[in-house]
C-alpha cells in the first residue's frame, strides 16, 4: 500500500516536472508548477509532516503561483513570444552531466547507512511548533528580518521611475 | 530499499531537474519557476530524512526555505518586471551588462 502511494506520488510528480521543464508557453508551466506542488505537499503527508503539508498547499499553491500568474499578466503577451522554449544546445550538454551526477548520488543514497534517533514522536505540529518556538526562537525571529528587508526590496524595485 | 530513500531519489530528481531548468529555459520567469523546483526538492529531502531520523529539526529548517522562496519570488519578480519596463528584456541571453 505504501508503495503504491509512493509510485501515484511520484508518477505524478515526474509528469509535472516534465510540464514545468518543456511547455513552451509560461502560463502552462507554471500550471503544471501547481501540480508539481500538489503532488509534493501529498508527499509530505506520507512522510508524517502534517504541518509542512499544509504551509506547503497556503505558501505556494496560494501566494506564490498567484504571484506569477499576475506579474505574467502586467508583461506584453507579444514581447513574450520571442524567448519561449528552451535551448537545444545546452540540453544537449548539460543532460548527460545531469544524469551521471544523479546515479552516483542515487548510489550513495542506496548503499548508504544512515544513522537512527528513534525519538519518540506523537503529534508533528505539536512537535515543530515546541521546537520552533524554544530551540529555534531566533532564526524564527530573523525570518521576519528577511521577510521585511523583501517586502521594502520589492517596493523599491517595482515603483516606477519618476 | 526503504520508502523514505525512495523519497530521497525523488527529491534528487527534482533538484537536478530545477538545475536543468535553470540551465535550458529562456523565458525569465520560467528560470525562476525552475529554482522553486530545486527550492521544493531541497525540502522533501528534509522532509524525508527527518523520517529517517526520527527527528523535528529538518522540518523546522523547511519552514525557513519557505521563507526563503516566499521572499525570493518577491524579490526576483521585481527585478524581472523592472528589467522588463527598463529596457523591454524577457530573455535570459539578453541580460549581458551589469550596468548600462
Amino acid at each position: 500500500m505504501e508503495w503504491l502511494i509512493f509510485g501515484f506520488l511520484s508518477f505524478w510528480a515526474v509528469l509535472s516536472v516534465m510540464g514545468v521543464l518543456f511547455f513552451r508557453n509560461p502560463v502552462h508551466a507554471i500550471l503544471s508548477f501547481l501540480s508539481l506542488i500538489l503532488a509534493v505537499a501529498g508527499m509530505f503527508m506520507h512522510l508524517g509532516a502534517e504541518l509542512l503539508a499544509g504551509l506547503q498547499l497556503v505558501i505556494y499553491a496560494v501566494a506564490i503561483v498567484v504571484f506569477y500568474v499576475l506579474v505574467i499578466t502586467t508583461i506584453p503577451w507579444e514581447k513574450v513570444k520571442r524567448f519561449e522554449g528552451f535551448y537545444k544546445r545546452e540540453f544537449f550538454a548539460g543532460f548527460p552531466i545531469l544524469i551521471f551526477t544523479f546515479l552516483l548520488i542515487s548510489y550513495a543514497i542506496l548503499k548508504g547507512e544512515f544513522a537512527s534517533l528513534n525519538v519518540a514522536t506523537g503529534d508533528n505540529v505539536r512537535d515543530v511548533g515546541k521546537s520552533l518556538f524554544t530551540t529555534y526562537l531566533f532564526p524564527f525571529e530573523v525570518a521576519s528580518v528577511i521577510l521585511l528587508t523583501a517586502m521594502i526590496g520589492a517596493i523599491l524595485l517595482g515603483r516606477k521611475e519618476e | 530499499m526503504t520508502i523514505e530513500k525512495a523519497y530521497l531519489l525523488i527529491s534528487i530528481f527534482l533538484f537536478l531537474s530545477g538545475l536543468l531548468g535553470v540551465i535550458i529555459r529562456k523565458n525569465l520567469i520560467t528560470l525562476l519557476v525552475s529554482t522553486e523546483l530545486m527550492l521544493n526538492g531541497v525540502n522533501l529531502a528534509l522532509a524525508s530524512i527527518d523520517s529517517i531520523l526520527g527527528g523535528v529539526e529538518g522540518q523546522v529548517l523547511a519552514l525557513f526555505v519557505l521563507t526563503v522562496a516566499a521572499s525570493e519570488v518577491a524579490v526576483g519578480l521585481g527585478l524581472v518586471v523592472a528589467l522588463f519596463r527598463l529596457k523591454g528584456y524577457e530573455g535570459s541571453s539578453e541580460i549581458t551588462h551589469l550596468r548600462g
